[in-house]
């Protein structure tokens, strides 16, 4: 695993490394799906989104902002995201399974990305973002 | 105490200007000496980074649930001139209007022979938890109706009484709301969701009345000693969340746009009268109304058991009051002896508006608003009337909860949800859940104690209790 889990009393505050950017953003994605379904299994159901916003912290939040609003109207559990980031555009697969209460209890729903004590930053050879989710 | 933080009084300390760069006014925050080890630095960067926003009128505030949250503290207050302020999606959060509602019956605890029994015919009844959805299936036009009329567009619709709507914080219905300035997206998230209870800290509680600290005031709400009362917690699900999250973008670009310097980017907000100002406060208000709907569909289902359940009567459950939690209004206050229209944030804080307003219901006008203070999962929970000192000293608000004190995936590592389901059956309190694991999150010593807390806001005057609830069975989202 490439995320992990910091102090944070009231929200889910996580810390993800990549060796890219483009792998940094998949993990984010990865970290959120986990804390809101705890089980997230391959699928065969994929889902393209593509984003551009003003900066990479933006771009970051729109992405992440993307996948919640994708998977809660489309009923679909995320569990893995090719990325592709040009400047401050991005273009994703997300890959999962169709939503199902029995099987994906036991999560916490993500109300939002905070953009409070948002960082993404280099971390020797590759790449490091700490994110506050609103649960 | 954390360093340079200055004691007013036993439950009252400042944050002076200067504590974090640009900050216009003070921080003033409410918590006893015993709470003080629960305060986050954090929290109170976040205090004081409220106090340097355009407009801040006197302090920027906190109640005694503080803690550390995004943009505002949760628990933070501040209001904003009309004029030179600003309005911030920050300062409500991405669950607008989420509040908590008490409902009461005219049962007592000897009549409800199998809690079991009941606890899951509302499971049953009440959509829970992650993914679930609403049985209602509304159109679009049903959708613009419903964010523009709010609880009455419920209860016009069959899910209440007419005397409901009288009974909410601005009657259920917030009359800036703007459907237009919903977007696309946040209408398809809200679509399938209105009537349904969430996940997370969102509830749906049975309690029982076990103890009245103000008589005179507990007849006004119609609360008796032994009567079973439901209580029900949540928001504006999906479609406030895409609400903040859409209108957040927006005032990113418009901070620039008006020069507004922040220290945090979750603070990016604009002038209350600007374009993109008002924007947000229109879709801001339409997701309160929203939420109104929301608890009041809830309610309907919560009376139509216990009706079937108990041959009681609908009409015999009333709502006591329906308060907001994560809003903005506009709000008359007296700012040094003037009149003053502002507008008021409450992230994570009740409204405590005292006797004489008429904003507050007319059965209780003598006496001041009801705010409904929900405890942790197994702990009691409160109702108190607001005072003239919050509206002196708070722009008339107080508490919201207990305020955690452990994050909810320590909490989950902490105890086994299945423990703390079985110790709250040792006590006599049922629990209801879709999994153990969201138990976990919610277990008890996540939060402060909620006696502690209402005990400051009853010290410093800001609201004073009326009486309070013990659970009987809880139906955690």
């Amino acid at each position: 695993m490439s995320f992990e889990e910091l102090p944070h009393q009231a929200d889910v505050r996580v810390r993800v490394r990549a060796e890219d950017c483009n792998v940094l953003f998949a993990e984010a994605a990865r970290a959120m799906f986990s804390i809101m379904y705890v089980t997230c299994d391959e699928g065969e159901i994929e889902r393209r989104v593509s984003v551009t916003s003003d900066d990479m912290q933006s771009l970051l939040i729109d992405f992440l902002s993307e996948l919640l609003f994708v998977s809660e109207v489309d009923r679909v559990v995320f569990s893995s995201f090719d990325v592709v980031i040009t400047g401050t555009s991005l273009t994703a697969t997300a890959r999962g399974e169709p939503f199902n209460p029995a099987k994906h209890l036991g999560g916490m729903e993500v109300k939002g990305v905070s953009y409070s004590g948002l960082t993404i930053t280099r971390d020797g050879e590759g790449f490091c973002s700490e994110i506050l989710f609103d649960v | 105490m954390l360093e340079g933080i200055t004691k007013i009084s036993e439950v009252e300390w400042e944050v002076p200007v200067g504590y974090v760069p640009g900050m216009r006014v003070p921080g003033r925050f409410f918590l006893s000496e015993d709470l003080s080890e629960t305060l986050e630095g954090g929290a109170v960067q976040q205090l004081a980074n409220v106090a340097t926003l355009p407009g801040v009128v006197r302090y920027s505030l906190a109640m005694p649930d503080i803690h550390s949250g995004y943009g505002f503290p949760i628990g933070g207050v501040a209001a904003f001139e009309e004029d030179t302020g600003v309005v911030s999606p920050g300062g409500v959060g991405y669950d607008i209007n989420c509040g908590v509602r008490l409902i009461t019956t005219p049962l007592t605890i000897a009549d409800i022979k199998n809690p079991r029994a009941l606890i899951e015919e509302l499971f049953r009844t009440v959509p829970t938890g992650v993914g679930a959805e609403s049985t209602m299936r509304l159109s679009e036009a049903d959708l613009d109706d419903l964010m523009a009329d709010g609880v009455d567009w419920a209860i016009d619709h069959g899910f209440g009484m007419a005397a409901d709507a009288e009974h909410c914080e601005e009657k259920g219905q917030m009359q800036q709301a703007d459907p237009a300035a919903v977007s696309k997206k946040a209408r398809q998230r809200g679509r399938p969701q209105a009537g349904t209870l969430g996940s997370g800290n969102h509830f749906l509680e049975v309690q029982a009345v076990d103890a009245i600290f103000d008589p005179e005031a507990a007849k006004a709400f119609g609360l008796e000693a032994g009567q079973i009362c439901c209580m029900i917690h949540c928001g504006s699900r999906g479609l406030g969340h895409q609400v903040c999250t859409d209108h957040l973008r927006v005032l990113e670009s418009a901070t620039r746009k008006y020069g507004i310097e922040i220290p945090d980017r979750q603070l990016a907000c604009a002038p209350v009268h600007s374009p993109e100002g008002e924007a947000y406060f229109g879709a801001m208000a339409a997701a309160a109304n929203y939420a109104w709907v929301n608890r009041q569909v809830i309610t309907h289902q919560v009376r139509t058991v216990f009706a079937r359940l108990f041959g009681i009567a609908y009409e015999e459950m009333p709502l006591v009051y329906d308060v907001a939690h994560n809003v903005a209004k506009r709000e008359e206050h007296d700012v040094d002896g003037k009149r003053q229209t502002l507008c008021v944030h409450r992230k994570g804080a009740t409204r405590a508006f005292g006797p004489g307003l008429t904003e507050v219901p007319q059965a209780y006008r003598s006496i001041g608003q009801p705010v409904i203070i929900p405890g942790s999962m197994g702990s009691s929970s409160y109702v108190l009337r607001g005072t003239a000192t919050a509206m002196a000293r708070t722009f008339g608000s107080t508490c919201h909860g207990a305020g955690r004190v452990m994050s909810r995936t320590k909490a989950k590592h902490a105890t086994p949800g299945r423990e703390i389901r079985e110790e709250l059956l040792k006590q006599g309190i049922i629990v209801r859940a879709t999994s153990d694991a969201s138990i976990a999150e919610e277990a008890p010593d996540a939060y402060k104690e909620s006696d502690k807390v209402v005990d400051v806001v009853r010290r410093a005057g800001l609201s004073l209790p009326v009486v309070r609830l013990h659970p009987v069975g809880v139906i955690k989202g």
